[in-house]
Protein backbone atom coordinates (compact mmCIF):
# COMPACT_ATOMS: atom_id res chain seq x y z
CA UNK A 1 0.00 0.00 0.00
CA UNK A 2 2.63 2.68 0.95
CA UNK A 3 4.16 2.20 -2.77
CA UNK A 4 0.92 2.61 -3.90
CA UNK A 5 0.39 6.27 -2.47
CA UNK A 6 4.04 7.15 -2.69
CA UNK A 7 3.43 6.71 -7.03
CA UNK A 8 0.55 10.16 -6.53
CA UNK A 9 3.64 12.18 -3.87
CA UNK A 10 2.15 15.26 -5.43
CA UNK A 11 -1.24 14.60 -3.96
CA UNK A 12 -2.39 16.01 -0.78
CA UNK A 13 -2.10 11.95 0.22
CA UNK A 14 0.93 12.51 1.03
CA UNK A 15 0.19 13.57 4.39
CA UNK A 16 -1.83 10.23 5.10
CA UNK A 17 0.75 7.84 4.41
CA UNK A 18 2.93 9.91 6.67
CA UNK A 19 0.38 9.57 9.02
CA UNK A 20 0.46 5.69 8.42
CA UNK A 21 4.29 5.82 9.03
CA UNK A 22 4.23 8.05 11.65
CA UNK A 23 1.23 5.83 13.58
CA UNK A 24 3.74 3.05 12.93
CA UNK A 25 6.80 4.16 14.57
CA UNK A 26 8.68 5.14 11.29
CA UNK A 27 9.19 8.77 12.23
CA UNK A 28 11.82 9.75 9.64
CA UNK A 29 10.31 8.10 6.84
CA UNK A 30 7.39 10.00 7.49
CA UNK A 31 9.50 13.28 8.06
CA UNK A 32 11.06 12.48 4.78
CA UNK A 33 7.80 12.28 3.14
CA UNK A 34 6.10 15.36 4.41
CA UNK A 35 9.17 17.36 3.79
CA UNK A 36 8.82 16.29 0.27
CA UNK A 37 4.77 17.10 -0.06
CA UNK A 38 5.04 20.16 1.66
CA UNK A 39 8.03 21.49 -0.72
CA UNK A 40 5.19 20.90 -3.50
CA UNK A 41 2.44 21.72 -1.51
CA UNK A 42 3.69 24.42 1.00
CA UNK A 43 0.05 25.82 1.66
CA UNK A 44 -1.07 22.32 3.35
CA UNK A 45 -1.53 23.22 7.01
CA UNK A 46 -2.42 18.99 7.88
CA UNK A 47 0.79 18.14 6.41
CA UNK A 48 2.73 20.94 8.82
CA UNK A 49 0.86 19.74 11.53
CA UNK A 50 1.38 16.09 11.39
CA UNK A 51 5.38 17.20 10.41
CA UNK A 52 5.46 19.04 14.04
CA UNK A 53 4.09 15.98 15.24
CA UNK A 54 6.81 13.60 13.98
CA UNK A 55 9.60 15.91 15.31
CA UNK A 56 7.70 16.15 18.80
CA UNK A 57 8.04 12.44 18.15
CA UNK A 58 11.32 12.43 17.36
CA UNK A 59 12.24 14.99 20.52
CA UNK A 60 13.44 17.53 18.37
CA UNK A 61 10.68 20.12 20.06
CA UNK A 62 12.14 23.13 18.31
CA UNK A 63 11.78 22.38 14.49
CA UNK A 64 8.48 21.05 15.43
CA UNK A 65 7.43 24.22 17.53
CA UNK A 66 8.66 25.97 14.10
CA UNK A 67 6.20 23.93 12.66
CA UNK A 68 3.68 24.13 14.30
CA UNK A 69 3.61 27.87 14.41
CA UNK A 70 3.74 28.09 10.67
CA UNK A 71 0.71 26.18 10.77
CA UNK A 72 -1.01 27.82 13.76
CA UNK A 73 -1.04 30.87 11.45
CA UNK A 74 -3.38 29.86 8.90
CA UNK A 75 -4.83 27.82 11.40
CA UNK A 76 -5.81 28.77 14.40
CA UNK A 77 -8.81 27.25 14.98
CA UNK A 78 -7.62 23.77 14.20
CA UNK A 79 -7.76 21.91 17.71
CA UNK A 80 -4.47 19.84 16.77
CA UNK A 81 -2.64 22.39 16.51
CA UNK A 82 -3.67 23.99 19.28
CA UNK A 83 -2.75 21.21 21.82
CA UNK A 84 0.28 20.28 19.81
CA UNK A 85 1.61 23.30 20.64
CA UNK A 86 0.90 22.93 23.88
CA UNK A 87 2.47 19.75 24.14
CA UNK A 88 5.46 21.19 22.46
CA UNK A 89 6.01 24.06 25.16
CA UNK A 90 5.26 22.21 28.26
CA UNK A 91 8.05 19.94 26.88
CA UNK A 92 10.02 22.70 26.88
CA UNK A 93 9.01 24.01 30.08
CA UNK A 94 6.88 27.07 29.10
CA UNK A 95 3.65 25.84 30.87
CA UNK A 96 2.19 29.24 30.64
CA UNK A 97 2.14 28.90 26.95
CA UNK A 98 1.07 25.43 27.21
CA UNK A 99 -1.61 25.87 29.37
CA UNK A 100 -2.96 28.84 26.98
CA UNK A 101 -2.51 26.54 23.90
CA UNK A 102 -4.38 23.64 25.77
CA UNK A 103 -7.10 26.18 26.88
CA UNK A 104 -7.83 27.34 23.45
CA UNK A 105 -8.09 23.45 22.23
CA UNK A 106 -10.78 22.91 25.07
CA UNK A 107 -12.53 26.01 23.70
CA UNK A 108 -12.51 24.54 20.41
CA UNK A 109 -13.54 21.00 21.71
CA UNK A 110 -14.46 20.88 25.46
CA UNK A 111 -14.80 17.42 25.27
CA UNK A 112 -10.52 16.95 24.54
CA UNK A 113 -9.21 14.39 27.20
CA UNK A 114 -5.41 15.06 26.64
CA UNK A 115 -5.86 19.22 26.22
CA UNK A 116 -7.94 18.70 30.43
CA UNK A 117 -5.38 16.10 31.50
CA UNK A 118 -3.09 18.74 30.45
CA UNK A 119 -4.60 21.39 32.62
CA UNK A 120 -4.56 19.28 35.23
CA UNK A 121 -1.03 18.52 35.83
CA UNK A 122 -0.10 21.79 34.74
CA UNK A 123 -2.48 23.70 37.04
CA UNK A 124 -1.93 23.18 40.80
CA UNK A 125 -5.03 22.54 42.24
CA UNK A 126 -6.39 25.64 44.66
CA UNK A 127 -5.95 23.45 47.89
CA UNK A 128 -2.18 22.85 46.78
CA UNK A 129 -1.85 26.87 46.58
CA UNK A 130 -3.32 27.45 49.19
CA UNK A 131 -1.35 25.18 51.53
CA UNK A 132 2.29 26.20 49.42
CA UNK A 133 0.95 29.93 49.61
CA UNK A 134 -0.69 31.18 52.40
CA UNK A 135 0.45 31.74 55.43
CA UNK A 136 -1.80 31.99 58.97
CA UNK A 137 -1.83 36.02 59.66
CA UNK A 138 -1.23 37.25 56.21
CA UNK A 139 -3.38 40.90 55.95
CA UNK A 140 -3.82 42.17 52.68
CA UNK A 141 -4.73 45.76 52.70
CA UNK A 142 -7.24 46.86 50.20
CA UNK A 143 -7.32 50.92 49.93
CA UNK A 144 -11.19 51.55 48.67
CA UNK A 145 -13.63 50.02 50.50
CA UNK A 146 -16.35 50.93 48.32
CA UNK A 147 -14.97 48.57 45.66
CA UNK A 148 -15.49 45.53 48.62
CA UNK A 149 -19.45 46.99 50.05
CA UNK A 150 -21.52 45.35 47.18
CA UNK A 151 -20.20 41.76 47.83
CA UNK A 152 -22.52 39.03 49.06
CA UNK A 153 -22.64 37.15 52.39
CA UNK A 154 -20.34 35.33 52.10
CA UNK A 155 -17.76 37.28 51.13
CA UNK A 156 -18.51 39.80 54.86
CA UNK A 157 -16.33 37.96 57.23
CA UNK A 158 -13.53 38.52 55.20
CA UNK A 159 -14.22 42.17 54.50
CA UNK A 160 -13.28 44.14 58.05
CA UNK A 161 -13.02 47.96 58.27
CA UNK A 162 -11.79 48.78 54.77
CA UNK A 163 -9.34 45.25 54.99
CA UNK A 164 -9.39 42.21 53.45
CA UNK A 165 -7.85 40.04 55.77
CA UNK A 166 -6.67 36.28 54.10
CA UNK A 167 -6.67 33.93 56.58
CA UNK A 168 -5.44 30.22 56.11
CA UNK A 169 -7.55 28.38 58.33
CA UNK A 170 -11.22 29.25 57.99
CA UNK A 171 -11.27 29.45 53.82
CA UNK A 172 -14.23 28.24 52.48
CA UNK A 173 -14.98 25.99 49.34
CA UNK A 174 -16.37 28.68 47.33
CA UNK A 175 -13.70 31.57 48.35
CA UNK A 176 -10.73 28.69 47.14
CA UNK A 177 -10.28 30.77 43.90
CA UNK A 178 -10.32 34.42 45.62
CA UNK A 179 -8.00 33.22 47.68
CA UNK A 180 -5.19 32.04 45.51
CA UNK A 181 -5.84 35.52 43.94
CA UNK A 182 -4.74 37.44 46.62
CA UNK A 183 -2.21 34.87 48.44
CA UNK A 184 0.18 34.84 45.40
CA UNK A 185 1.72 38.45 45.80
CA UNK A 186 3.06 37.62 49.52
CA UNK A 187 6.25 40.06 49.66
CA UNK A 188 5.57 43.45 48.19
CA UNK A 189 1.90 43.57 49.55
CA UNK A 190 0.24 46.84 49.16
CA UNK A 191 1.73 47.72 45.30
CA UNK A 192 0.47 44.42 44.12
CA UNK A 193 -2.92 44.75 46.03
CA UNK A 194 -3.90 47.55 44.19
CA UNK A 195 -3.16 45.93 40.82
CA UNK A 196 -5.43 43.01 41.70
CA UNK A 197 -7.73 45.19 43.74
CA UNK A 198 -10.44 44.73 40.92
CA UNK A 199 -10.46 41.43 39.98
CA UNK A 200 -10.71 40.83 43.76
CA UNK A 201 -14.28 43.19 43.44
CA UNK A 202 -14.77 41.10 40.92
CA UNK A 203 -14.60 37.70 42.09
CA UNK A 204 -16.31 38.80 45.60
CA UNK A 205 -19.35 39.58 43.61
CA UNK A 206 -19.77 36.33 42.26
CA UNK A 207 -23.05 34.39 43.16
CA UNK A 208 -22.13 32.88 46.32
CA UNK A 209 -24.61 29.01 45.91
CA UNK A 210 -22.45 27.05 44.26
CA UNK A 211 -25.39 24.97 42.50
CA UNK A 212 -25.87 28.48 40.32
CA UNK A 213 -22.42 28.80 39.04
CA UNK A 214 -22.33 25.96 36.99
CA UNK A 215 -25.37 26.35 35.14
CA UNK A 216 -25.24 29.78 34.01
CA UNK A 217 -22.35 29.16 31.60
CA UNK A 218 -23.86 25.50 30.23
CA UNK A 219 -26.75 27.55 29.04
CA UNK A 220 -24.96 30.93 27.93
CA UNK A 221 -22.06 28.83 25.85
CA UNK A 222 -22.97 25.69 23.91
CA UNK A 223 -20.90 22.65 23.38
CA UNK A 224 -19.05 23.77 20.16
CA UNK A 225 -18.68 21.08 17.85
CA UNK A 226 -16.48 22.19 14.67
CA UNK A 227 -18.06 20.39 12.03
CA UNK A 228 -15.62 21.95 9.70
CA UNK A 229 -12.93 20.29 10.92
CA UNK A 230 -14.31 16.71 10.27
CA UNK A 231 -13.56 18.20 6.52
CA UNK A 232 -9.89 17.46 6.32
CA UNK A 233 -9.91 13.98 7.48
CA UNK A 234 -12.85 12.70 5.51
CA UNK A 235 -11.64 14.28 2.42
CA UNK A 236 -8.53 12.57 2.75
CA UNK A 237 -10.93 8.97 2.95
CA UNK A 238 -12.22 10.58 -0.30
CA UNK A 239 -9.39 10.91 -2.42
CA UNK A 240 -9.52 7.64 -2.51
CA UNK A 241 -11.26 6.78 -6.21
CA UNK A 242 -12.77 3.78 -4.92
CA UNK A 243 -14.87 5.60 -2.63
CA UNK A 244 -17.92 6.71 -3.77
CA UNK A 245 -19.14 8.43 -0.72
CA UNK A 246 -19.63 8.75 3.27
CA UNK A 247 -21.11 9.75 6.09
CA UNK A 248 -21.31 10.05 9.65
CA UNK A 249 -24.32 9.49 11.54
CA UNK A 250 -25.51 9.35 15.31
CA UNK A 251 -26.17 5.66 16.44
CA UNK A 252 -29.92 6.59 16.40
CA UNK A 253 -30.00 6.56 12.97
CA UNK A 254 -29.64 10.83 12.46
CA UNK A 255 -26.91 12.50 10.06
CA UNK A 256 -24.63 14.14 11.45
CA UNK A 257 -22.22 15.42 8.63
CA UNK A 258 -22.23 13.91 5.14
CA UNK A 259 -19.82 13.66 1.89
CA UNK A 260 -21.67 12.03 -0.91
CA UNK A 261 -21.37 12.50 -3.86
CA UNK A 262 -24.19 10.95 -5.57
CA UNK A 263 -27.92 12.12 -4.64
CA UNK A 264 -28.90 10.00 -2.33
CA UNK A 265 -31.54 10.52 0.27
CA UNK A 266 -28.96 10.23 3.31
CA UNK A 267 -31.52 10.13 5.85
CA UNK A 268 -33.40 7.24 5.18
CA UNK A 269 -29.77 5.70 4.88
CA UNK A 270 -28.58 7.19 8.49
CA UNK A 271 -31.63 5.08 9.40
CA UNK A 272 -31.35 2.16 7.79
CA UNK A 273 -27.56 1.37 8.57
CA UNK A 274 -28.34 2.55 12.37
CA UNK A 275 -31.05 -0.03 12.15
CA UNK A 276 -28.97 -3.05 11.07
CA UNK A 277 -26.14 -1.99 13.57
CA UNK A 278 -28.84 -1.27 16.71
CA UNK A 279 -30.35 -4.94 15.40
CA UNK A 280 -26.80 -6.76 15.00
CA UNK A 281 -25.61 -5.15 18.80
CA UNK A 282 -28.46 -6.37 20.11
CA UNK A 283 -27.91 -9.95 18.78
CA UNK A 284 -24.15 -10.32 19.52
CA UNK A 285 -24.52 -9.19 23.00
CA UNK A 286 -27.23 -11.88 23.57
CA UNK A 287 -24.20 -14.24 21.74
CA UNK A 288 -21.80 -12.73 24.28
CA UNK A 289 -19.10 -11.49 22.03
CA UNK A 290 -19.24 -7.76 22.54
CA UNK A 291 -20.41 -5.04 20.74
CA UNK A 292 -19.97 -4.54 16.82
CA UNK A 293 -16.64 -2.58 16.00
CA UNK A 294 -17.81 -2.20 11.97
CA UNK A 295 -19.74 -4.63 9.28
CA UNK A 296 -19.32 -4.78 5.84
CA UNK A 297 -22.29 -5.15 3.81
CA UNK A 298 -21.71 -6.36 -0.07
CA UNK A 299 -24.55 -5.32 -2.50
CA UNK A 300 -24.33 -5.96 -5.89
CA UNK A 301 -23.43 -2.17 -7.20
CA UNK A 302 -21.57 -0.94 -3.92
CA UNK A 303 -19.91 -2.25 -0.67
CA UNK A 304 -21.11 -0.05 2.77
CA UNK A 305 -18.57 -0.57 5.24
CA UNK A 306 -20.04 0.89 8.68
CA UNK A 307 -17.14 1.75 11.35
CA UNK A 308 -18.42 2.16 15.36
CA UNK A 309 -16.81 5.86 16.07
CA UNK A 310 -17.78 6.27 19.50
CA UNK A 311 -21.27 7.02 19.75
CA UNK A 312 -21.53 7.66 15.77
CA UNK A 313 -21.48 5.34 12.83
CA UNK A 314 -19.27 6.34 10.07
CA UNK A 315 -20.56 4.96 6.68
CA UNK A 316 -17.87 4.93 3.74
CA UNK A 317 -19.90 3.38 0.53
CA UNK A 318 -17.61 2.08 -2.11
CA UNK A 319 -17.44 1.15 -5.31
CA UNK A 320 -17.97 -2.99 -5.94
CA UNK A 321 -14.42 -3.54 -6.90
CA UNK A 322 -12.95 -1.49 -3.70
CA UNK A 323 -10.31 -3.55 -1.53
CA UNK A 324 -12.35 -3.51 1.69
CA UNK A 325 -8.23 -3.93 3.53
CA UNK A 326 -7.47 -0.83 1.70
CA UNK A 327 -10.89 1.34 2.94
CA UNK A 328 -10.33 -0.25 6.59
CA UNK A 329 -6.90 0.92 6.74
CA UNK A 330 -7.87 4.58 5.72
CA UNK A 331 -10.85 4.44 8.03
CA UNK A 332 -8.60 3.67 10.93
CA UNK A 333 -6.54 6.46 10.28
CA UNK A 334 -9.10 9.05 10.55
CA UNK A 335 -11.50 7.44 13.41
CA UNK A 336 -9.57 8.95 16.18
CA UNK A 337 -9.57 12.32 14.96
CA UNK A 338 -13.02 12.43 14.14
CA UNK A 339 -13.76 11.00 17.60
CA UNK A 340 -12.17 13.81 18.98
CA UNK A 341 -13.99 15.77 17.22
CA UNK A 342 -17.13 14.24 18.58
CA UNK A 343 -15.93 13.41 21.78
CA UNK B 1 -20.23 -32.02 3.76
CA UNK B 2 -19.61 -28.33 2.75
CA UNK B 3 -19.42 -27.17 6.21
CA UNK B 4 -15.98 -29.38 6.35
CA UNK B 5 -14.16 -26.52 3.80
CA UNK B 6 -14.88 -24.12 6.64
CA UNK B 7 -14.19 -25.78 9.51
CA UNK B 8 -11.00 -26.91 8.43
CA UNK B 9 -9.29 -23.39 8.23
CA UNK B 10 -7.69 -22.61 11.24
CA UNK B 11 -9.21 -20.43 13.72
CA UNK B 12 -12.61 -20.93 12.31
CA UNK B 13 -14.84 -21.38 15.15
CA UNK B 14 -18.14 -23.20 13.65
CA UNK B 15 -19.94 -22.91 10.74
CA UNK B 16 -23.54 -23.51 9.46
CA UNK B 17 -26.68 -23.49 7.28
CA UNK B 18 -30.00 -21.73 8.61
CA UNK B 19 -33.54 -21.28 7.01
CA UNK B 20 -34.80 -17.96 6.96
CA UNK B 21 -36.94 -18.29 9.86
CA UNK B 22 -33.71 -18.89 12.19
CA UNK B 23 -33.75 -22.97 12.06
CA UNK B 24 -30.49 -24.95 11.90
CA UNK B 25 -30.03 -26.88 8.51
CA UNK B 26 -27.10 -28.19 8.92
CA UNK B 27 -24.23 -26.64 11.14
CA UNK B 28 -20.69 -27.71 12.46
CA UNK B 29 -19.25 -25.80 15.72
CA UNK B 30 -16.50 -26.25 18.65
CA UNK B 31 -17.54 -26.53 21.89
CA UNK B 32 -19.20 -23.87 24.08
CA UNK B 33 -20.60 -22.38 21.07
CA UNK B 34 -24.46 -22.62 20.47
CA UNK B 35 -25.62 -23.42 16.62
CA UNK B 36 -29.23 -22.37 17.14
CA UNK B 37 -28.34 -19.49 19.02
CA UNK B 38 -26.29 -18.09 15.77
CA UNK B 39 -28.49 -19.33 13.30
CA UNK B 40 -31.05 -17.59 15.15
CA UNK B 41 -29.32 -14.33 15.02
CA UNK B 42 -28.01 -14.80 11.44
CA UNK B 43 -31.38 -15.12 10.59
CA UNK B 44 -32.48 -12.07 12.53
CA UNK B 45 -29.73 -9.59 10.60
CA UNK B 46 -30.53 -11.12 7.08
CA UNK B 47 -34.24 -10.13 7.69
CA UNK B 48 -33.43 -6.75 9.08
CA UNK B 49 -30.46 -6.09 6.40
CA UNK B 50 -33.03 -7.19 3.49
CA UNK B 51 -35.83 -5.40 4.64
CA UNK B 52 -33.52 -1.86 5.36
CA UNK B 53 -31.37 -1.79 2.02
CA UNK B 54 -33.80 -3.68 -0.13
CA UNK B 55 -30.98 -6.46 -1.38
CA UNK B 56 -31.82 -9.69 -2.92
CA UNK B 57 -28.97 -11.52 -1.71
CA UNK B 58 -27.33 -10.10 2.12
CA UNK B 59 -24.09 -10.75 2.29
CA UNK B 60 -22.74 -9.11 5.58
CA UNK B 61 -19.56 -9.13 7.56
CA UNK B 62 -19.17 -8.54 11.32
CA UNK B 63 -16.58 -7.65 13.19
CA UNK B 64 -17.66 -7.41 17.07
CA UNK B 65 -14.99 -7.30 20.33
CA UNK B 66 -14.39 -10.68 20.17
CA UNK B 67 -15.42 -12.36 16.93
CA UNK B 68 -15.91 -11.68 13.59
CA UNK B 69 -19.09 -13.02 11.79
CA UNK B 70 -20.00 -13.76 8.09
CA UNK B 71 -23.40 -14.25 7.06
CA UNK B 72 -24.68 -14.78 3.55
CA UNK B 73 -27.79 -15.64 1.80
CA UNK B 74 -27.92 -18.37 -0.73
CA UNK B 75 -30.53 -20.45 -2.76
CA UNK B 76 -29.56 -23.15 0.07
CA UNK B 77 -30.36 -20.90 2.93
CA UNK B 78 -28.67 -18.76 5.09
CA UNK B 79 -24.80 -19.36 5.80
CA UNK B 80 -23.13 -18.60 8.81
CA UNK B 81 -19.41 -18.64 9.95
CA UNK B 82 -18.03 -17.67 13.21
CA UNK B 83 -14.43 -17.37 13.50
CA UNK B 84 -11.73 -15.88 15.46
CA UNK B 85 -10.53 -12.11 14.93
CA UNK B 86 -6.98 -13.44 13.98
CA UNK B 87 -8.44 -15.92 11.44
CA UNK B 88 -7.58 -15.29 7.75
CA UNK B 89 -10.97 -13.33 6.56
CA UNK B 90 -10.03 -13.12 3.53
CA UNK B 91 -9.35 -17.33 3.12
CA UNK B 92 -12.82 -17.51 4.79
CA UNK B 93 -14.40 -15.32 2.43
CA UNK B 94 -12.75 -17.30 -0.53
CA UNK B 95 -13.96 -20.64 0.63
CA UNK B 96 -17.63 -19.37 1.19
CA UNK B 97 -17.96 -18.08 -2.35
CA UNK B 98 -16.33 -21.54 -3.51
CA UNK B 99 -19.30 -23.39 -1.39
CA UNK B 100 -22.44 -21.35 -2.12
Amino acid sequence: MPDELAIDSGALIFATLADVYLSSGMIDEAISILKDGLSRNPQYTLAKVILGRAYYAKGEIEEAIEVLEDAYKTAKDSESTNFYLGQCYEKLGEHDKAIEFYEATLKLNPNNEGAKKELETLRPTPTQVEQEEVEPGLEVTVPEEEEIEPAPEPATPIVEEGNIEVQAEPVKEGEEERVEAIALPAEPMEEKVEEISEPVAAEVKRPPEPEEVPEQPAVAEMPFVPLESLSPPMNRLLDLDAIKGAFISSKDGLLIQSYYKDEVDLEEMCAMIAAIHNEAEQSFKFLKEGDVEKFLIEKENETICVMAVGESLLTIVTKPEAKPGLIFVYARNIIDEIKEILG
Amino acid sequence: MKLDALTKIPKVLGAGIATADGFVIESQFTVGYNAEKSAAMAAKVVNTTKQSLNIKKVSVIFYTQNSVFFIRETEAGIFFVICQKDANIGLVKIKINKIT
